[in-house]
């Protein structure tokens, strides 16, 4: 076969994209600039929770403003094993990962009877309740200052720790991503997308074709809650201390804004999101100073407001549209539009 | 318990219940013109309340500033119906709803720009003094509180039965398309209901700020919970959303008094939340009406 009928089959196969990403990855650590890998680090993050929320409303068609709640329950529940019941940070992950799961499963049964907006409405509403819970639960959770010491992850000691994190986060965003490309094109996938009102499905048409929607809508909502949950709990063994103002409702709405910036028709939407976030927030920490000497929280807010505001009005397909019709590195599941 | 712990949570829970009513009044006015959740209805509230105090600290009169932090607040509302709503007007619902949050997080910051981080702070209006009855304390800004919601309210309720423009919003929430044919400029309403629905949030905000002051932040979770009362009345109708509000303002005084504390908005808004989901259409509409 010629050179560029073969380069043409490759450009089209997810898998390219991994190995491309692969690479990438491996060779970031050995410029050894520590700022560097802490910004990916984070970006790692917020890829991982954006993802699950890219699955449940650019799939499944579901607003939830809720996936701080995740990612805190993952965090605290990962943290109070470890420090209170000195559970081997390993093993927390997995059962804050789990327990967080079981919690969005019977939270799903309850929200999804009902339609719409308000499930967005609700989801907010919980995102509040749980910040108050805790920052209230003090012997529990330390309250507003915040729980300390949580143990790191166990690393095996011939790797800084930073780095073995990054490791560990971008490994899992590899493994997630994988997984939710696959989901997306298996029956499961298939039948979120009969239910996504974005996408021409809405909950009658999954119904009329035999699907179980509230099982769907609530097995999704677990899914990317589990998601959500493990970041949080890496996030906490990383961070090793946690306070409540980091999982507040502006956390789920960064959330949206990187999912909507990314792109909500594919999962790769999330990293290229959460990447454009990160670094816009780290342009305007470097920049802003320059001209005002003063913190940059402001303009961050007013930043973030207006791209979301800007990439709902001119891109509301998301970058990753225009990604895919730059480099057609796309392949058939990528040339759907979703979008709000 | 005895009776003036009871009146004074009475009392707390009707300060608390007149702001959320008025936050769901404000929604309320949008959603059922437009189908838009805005989710910048916290903001104007924060605004009404941060424009009173600078106004007033440049000297201007408490009647003038009042006047002018609500024309400015509704100037505030028709930008964002103009500039950012109404462009995308055949967008999905979920596309307004992220708009008006996108609107409200830049509100926010640019109220940290101006304003800081620190919380303001009023004097009740015409320096109102507490009054202290039946061993509980009626704090002075509360006449003003209960007295201007009630203004909102009745007044809300006479333009919308008795003025044409009333009934012409009302024309457009519920039959837009007839509306139309009638000759009703849905988007001029449109516009009009986000102007009122500014309005309204600044009135509130000014009117609470003595007794709660208020900061760049308070947005967002006002309007949750402004939210969850408008839910839980039943979005469709001005009385349930009214009652709502009062309720979520009753349960949270009651919270906080009985229960240990901290734990106060958890009960109140997860109580709220429960009963919401057990009855999805409120607590005010009937079965014949969604």
């Amino acid at each position: 076969m010629e050179i560029s009928k073969v380069v043409e089959i490759l450009k089209r196969q997810q898998s390219t994209k991994i190995l491309l990403l692969l690479c990438i990855l491996f060779f970031m650590p050995l410029l050894n600039n520590l700022y560097l890998n802490t910004i990916v680090i984070s970006i790692g993050f917020y890829s991982i929770v954006t993802m699950g929320f890219i699955l449940l409303m650019g799939f499944a068609g579901q607003i939830s403003l809720g996936q701080a709640i995740f990612f805190g329950l993952g965090a605290y529940i990962s943290g109070i094993l470890a420090v209170k019941y000195d559970i081997s940070p390993w093993l927390t992950l997995v059962l804050a990962t789990v327990t967080t799961g079981c919690i969005a499963m019977l939270l799903g049964r309850a929200i999804f009877r009902l339609r719409g907006l308000i499930v967005g409405g609700i989801t907010l509403a919980l995102n509040l309740v749980f910040f108050n819970l805790v920052q209230s639960m003090s012997g529990i959770t330390g309250g507003a200052t915040g729980m300390m010491n949580i143990p790191q992850l166990p690393s095996g000691g011939f790797m800084s720790y930073s780095l073995f994190i990054y490791y560990v986060v971008w490994l899992s965003v590899i493994l997630l991503l994988v997984f939710s490309l696959n989901l997306v094109n298996s029956r499961v996938g298939r039948a979120l997308k009969a239910m996504n009102l974005f996408s021409g499905g809405s909950d009658v048409t999954a119904q009329v074709m035999g699907i179980n929607i509230m099982k769907y809508k609530a097995g999704i909502f677990a899914v990317s809650a589990m998601f959500a949950s493990l970041a949080g709990s890496i996030y906490a063994h990383y961070i090793s201390c946690i306070e409540p103002a980091t999982f507040g409702v502006s956390y789920s709405v960064m959330i949206a804004i990187m999912a909507i910036l990314g792109g909500l028709s594919s999962p790769w939407g999330a990293l290229l999101g959460a990447a454009l976030i990160v670094g816009i927030t780290e342009l305007l920490r470097e920049i802003i100073p320059l001209f005002t000497g003063g913190t940059t929280g402001a303009y961050e807010l007013i930043a973030y407001g207006f791209i979301l505001m800007a990439t709902l009005r001119y891109l509301p397909s998301g970058m990753i549209s225009v990604f895919n019709r730059l480099t057609k590195l796309g392949d058939k599941s990528s040339t759907e539009v979703i979008s709000p | 318990m005895n009776p003036s712990a009871l009146l004074q949570f009475l009392i707390s829970g009707m300060n608390l219940g007149c702001i959320y009513a008025a936050i769901g009044l404000g929604l309320f006015v949008v959603y059922s013109v437009t189908r838009v959740l805005n989710l910048a209805q916290g903001e104007f509230v924060m605004l009404g309340g941060m424009l009173t105090v600078s106004l007033l600290r440049m000297g201007i009169p408490l009647l003038p500033t009042l006047l002018l932090a609500v024309v400015i607040t509704a100037f505030v509302g028709a930008f964002l119906y103009q500039v950012i709503i109404y462009p995308a007007r055949n967008s999905s619902g979920s596309t307004h709803v992220f708009l008006t949050a996108g609107f409200a997080f830049s509100l926010e910051g640019i109220a940290l720009l101006v304003w800081g981080w620190g919380d303001r702070g009023l004097p009740n209006f015409l320096n109102s003094p507490n009054i202290h009855l039946w061993g509980a304390t009626i704090f002075g800004q509360t006449p003003w509180i209960v007295v201007s919601t009630l203004i909102m309210v009745i007044g809300l309720f006479l333009f919308y039965s008795r003025t044409i423009q009333g009934k012409a919003l009302r024309a457009c929430a519920d039959q837009p398309l007839g509306a139309r044919i009638v000759g009703i400029s849905t988007e001029k309403m449109a516009l009009f209901s986000f102007m009122l629905a500014a309005a309204l949030g600044a009135i509130s905000g000014a009117v609470i700020t003595p007794l709660t002051m208020t900061s760049y932040g308070v947005g967002l979770p006002l309007t949750v919970k402004g939210m969850l009362a408008a839910f839980i009345g039943g979005l469709n109708k001005a009385e349930g959303v009214i009652v709502g509000g009062i309720v979520l303002g009753l349960a949270e005084a009651m919270s906080a008094g009985l229960m240990p504390s901290g734990y106060y908005e958890v009960i109140a808004l997860s109580a709220l939340i429960l009963v919401f989901l057990c009855r999805p259409r409120g607590l005010v509409t009937t079965q014949s009406e969604v």
